[in-house]
């Protein structure tokens, strides 16, 4: 409640002064199953907003712009995110669109923006078909940009981490969204682009909502799996992470970033302990930006932990981008900012990493372009008694430095592709 | 499949049949007294879950966190009854098909707006370390679902068959109109009837909880599943639906592992059809002989 106050109270103070202000769209899941996803990407990107607000605005021209935000809680389904962003496509003035936390919904919806040339930041919806649906259609031009960790890298690092483990035998579990579904493919992919390392045993699905995961797991033990290489959200995810439990299953979860949210920890409790996961964030002070960064969170949220620490920095940093982005295009013109975005000049210091040069112009046949992270902007996490913290030590000090601006180099042409072989 | 395979389906699906049986046993009651059902059964089950976790966030201990959370749950079966089905009933109309549902509806969006949208953990005393029993593994919650459903199920059945109260719904269920000749108030039978199947809800939120998390939507599925139940065992079958309960519970998890996930719920609907086909009275129910 507080927080609805509070960015109300943000809003209205922003409103007041409609004229000379640069228009953002935050959407994403507020409620439901994906909400701490969506929930901590908008108050940490209303964090950076009030940041930048509080310092008088973006400066363009002679005169300092503020930013406004148009929240829509698209509830993680597919159809409301396309309403959602039919109405915002719709809008004259808007300069642009952060958000989303659901691959279906960026399936739905992102036509709409590419129509009209919005420029958006996916934040942090991970699943690889929400850029891919670009490249593979080989489109000229494209407004959408991401800002995660998308699955391709995520895919690479959880087979590597079974590999590293030499295990030979895995279950490949997974959600039937769309996001589980590619997640599927993805680790696939990466199984046989490893050198086939992994014996896939059994491949299991399982609905949005379900409890009981028996007879998935059991299929998954009874053909001698040693890790279970999972692609699912919260709720589900802890539901097998408890069944595992039950059927006293020590096989290790090992799977994409979304094993990091708060609804997985919780529900599953000590069951969760010692699963690993992909992420670009860890909650702890390990630079003063990050420091302050979660401080601020903290106290302006009225929380003691992040529901979801990646999503509430990558939405952080979106926000730092964009307002670069405006700054050097001089312009809230959306189609201007976009260019901006493609080019960006100065290095933005983020919570992440200093950003340099993170996207680069379209090209059709490349969706790296559009996709700021590569494999050293995400480390290995796990789970311990609650908490996500650093599965090594090595990808604290890499992330320090990276943060430190001295290992930042320009990524443009993805060596993402073939790092991940 | 392999046994030890087959027996840990077969367990792990009973104990979820127990749930279902043991919502269907609140359909039963209300309807063996006014011939009605209360299609909100299982946001009653939701909020009750709900109340009772928020006493355990209070810091109120588990075992007095359960006497309350039946208390509430009488009480809300209390609150249909008066505005959805009395009324409907002295009308002699089926309008409380449509405001039971409306009361459903009403409660789940009560608990959206005062809980979340989210799905909460419910903590148990009980450790959530699995127990081997001739190599089946099974949780103490689950046991607590079997103890539970057992132990409310006989309480209530002792009630009817020995003290003055409960043989005052028997006779209603069996007549109305004779019992209310006999001075039997059948109003006040219907209360209590709606107040034991609150209850009953009460309780399945408490049990299940621990399992399925709390959530609005956690009684949904489960719903549907002990309606089902409910009809193929037959409304007035007493301990019958434990009998179909299980069964449907073990044909579902059975399936989910031999045909795929995907046809989970399928076998219960084939059952649901045949049984409809062949014994529209319920496997266990009595064929009444109506004279008009």
């Amino acid at each position: 409640m507080k927080r609805i106050l509070f960015s109300t109270l943000l809003m209205g103070a922003v409103v007041l002064q409609a004229d000379g202000t640069v228009k953002i769209a935050l959407t994403g899941p507020f409620t439901g199953g994906s909400a701490p996803m969506g929930a901590s990407m908008r108050d940490g990107a209303t964090l950076a907003i009030a940041e930048i607000n509080a310092t008088g605005g973006i400066q363009v021209g002679n005169q300092k712009m503020k930013i406004q935000t148009i929240e829509r809680d698209d509830e993680a389904k597919n159809e409301r995110g396309a309403l959602i962003a039919q109405e915002l496509a719709a809008m004259g003035d808007l300069s642009g669109v952060i958000g989303t936390v659901n691959t279906g919904v960026c399936l739905s919806g992102d036509k709409h923006f590419q129509a009209k040339g919005i420029t958006k930041i996916i934040c942090p919806a991970a699943g690889s078909a929400s850029m891919t649906q670009w490249s593979k259609a080989g489109v000229k031009d494209v407004s959408i940009f991401r800002f995660a960790a998308h699955d391709g890298i995520q895919s690479a690092m959880v087979i590597e981490a079974a590999i590293n483990r030499n295990f030979t035998k895995v279950a490949v579990v997974f959600d039937s969204t769309n996001y589980g579904v590619s997640g599927r493919d993805d680790m696939l992919d990466q199984i046989r682009k490893q050198g086939n390392k992994l014996q896939v045993v059994a491949q299991e699905k399982f609905n949005i909502g379900d409890k009981d995961m028996t007879a998935q797991l059991l299929r998954a033990k009874s053909a001698g799996a040693q890790a279970i290489l999972i692609w699912g959200i919260g709720p589900e995810l802890a539901a097998v992470a408890n069944g595992m439990a039950k059927l006293g299953m020590n096989a290790p979860l090992i799977g994409g970033w979304t094993l990091s949210m708060s609804n997985f920890i919780d529900n599953a409790g000590k069951n969760g302990n010692g699963t690993l996961m992909p992420q670009t964030f860890i909650e702890e002070p390990f630079t003063a930006k990050a420091k302050s960064f979660i401080e601020g969170y903290h106290k302006t949220f009225k929380v003691e932990r992040i529901p979801s620490p990646v999503s509430a920095a990558q939405g952080y940093d979106a926000v730092y981008l964009f307002a670069a982005a405006v700054r050097q295009a001089q312009s809230t013109d959306t189609h201007k900012i976009k260019e901006a975005l493609e080019n960006l000049k100065e290095p933005v210091k983020g919570v992440i990493a200093t950003w340099v040069h993170p996207f680069s112009s379209w090209d059709p046949a490349d969706e790296q372009t559009h996709e700021a992270f590569r494999r050293e902007q995400t480390v290995m996490g796990m789970v311990k008694d609650g908490r996500v913290i650093f599965a090594n030590a090595a990808d604290k000090d890499r992330l320090i430095k990276a943060a430190l601006g001295a290992t930042a180099k320009a990524p443009t042409k993805a060596p993402a592709k073939s790092k991940k072989s | 499949m392999t046994l030890p395979i087959f027996a840990q389906m077969a367990v792990s699906g009973a104990f979820m049949g127990l749930v279902y049986a043991l919502i269907a046993y609140g359909f039963q009651l209300t309807y063996a007294t006014s011939k009605s059902i209360n299609f909100g059964q299982g946001e009653l089950v939701m909020v009750s879950a709900f109340f009772s976790l928020t006493l355990l966030n209070l810091g109120v201990p588990y075992w007095a966190m359960i006497p309350c959370g039946l208390v509430f749950g009488a009480a809300m079966g209390l609150v249909i009854e008066r505005t959805a089905v009395r009324l409907a009933l002295e009308q002699k109309s089926e309008g409380w098909i449509l405001l039971s549902i409306i009361g459903g509806l009403f409660l789940f969006s009560t608990a959206e707006n005062i809980w979340g949208r989210d799905d909460h953990p419910f903590p148990t005393p009980m450790s959530t370390d699995p127990i081997h029993v001739l190599g089946v593994d099974v949780t103490r919650n689950e046991i607590a679902v079997a103890v539970g459903v057992f132990a409310i199920m006989g309480l209530i059945e002792l009630f009817k068959r020995r003290t003055l109260l409960g043989k005052a719904f028997e006779a209603v269920s069996a007549d109305r109109d004779a019992a209310e000749l006999m001075g039997i108030s059948a109003t006040r039978t219907v209360m209590l009837s709606y107040g034991l199947s609150g209850a009953v809800a009460a309780v399945a939120g408490i049990l299940v909880s621990p399992i399925t998390t709390v959530g609005p939507t956690m009684a949904s599925a489960l719903i549907l599943k002990a309606f089902s139940v409910a009809v193929v065992a037959g409304l007035d079958s007493g301990f019958g639906v434990v009998v179909i309960g299980m069964m449907l519970g073990i044909l579902e998890s059975l399936s989910s592992f031999q045909l795929g996930s995907g046809w989970r719920e399928a076998p219960g609907l084939v059952l649901l059809i045949l049984a409809l086909a062949l014994r529209p009275t319920g496997v266990f129910g009595k064929t009444a002989i109506r004279k008009v």
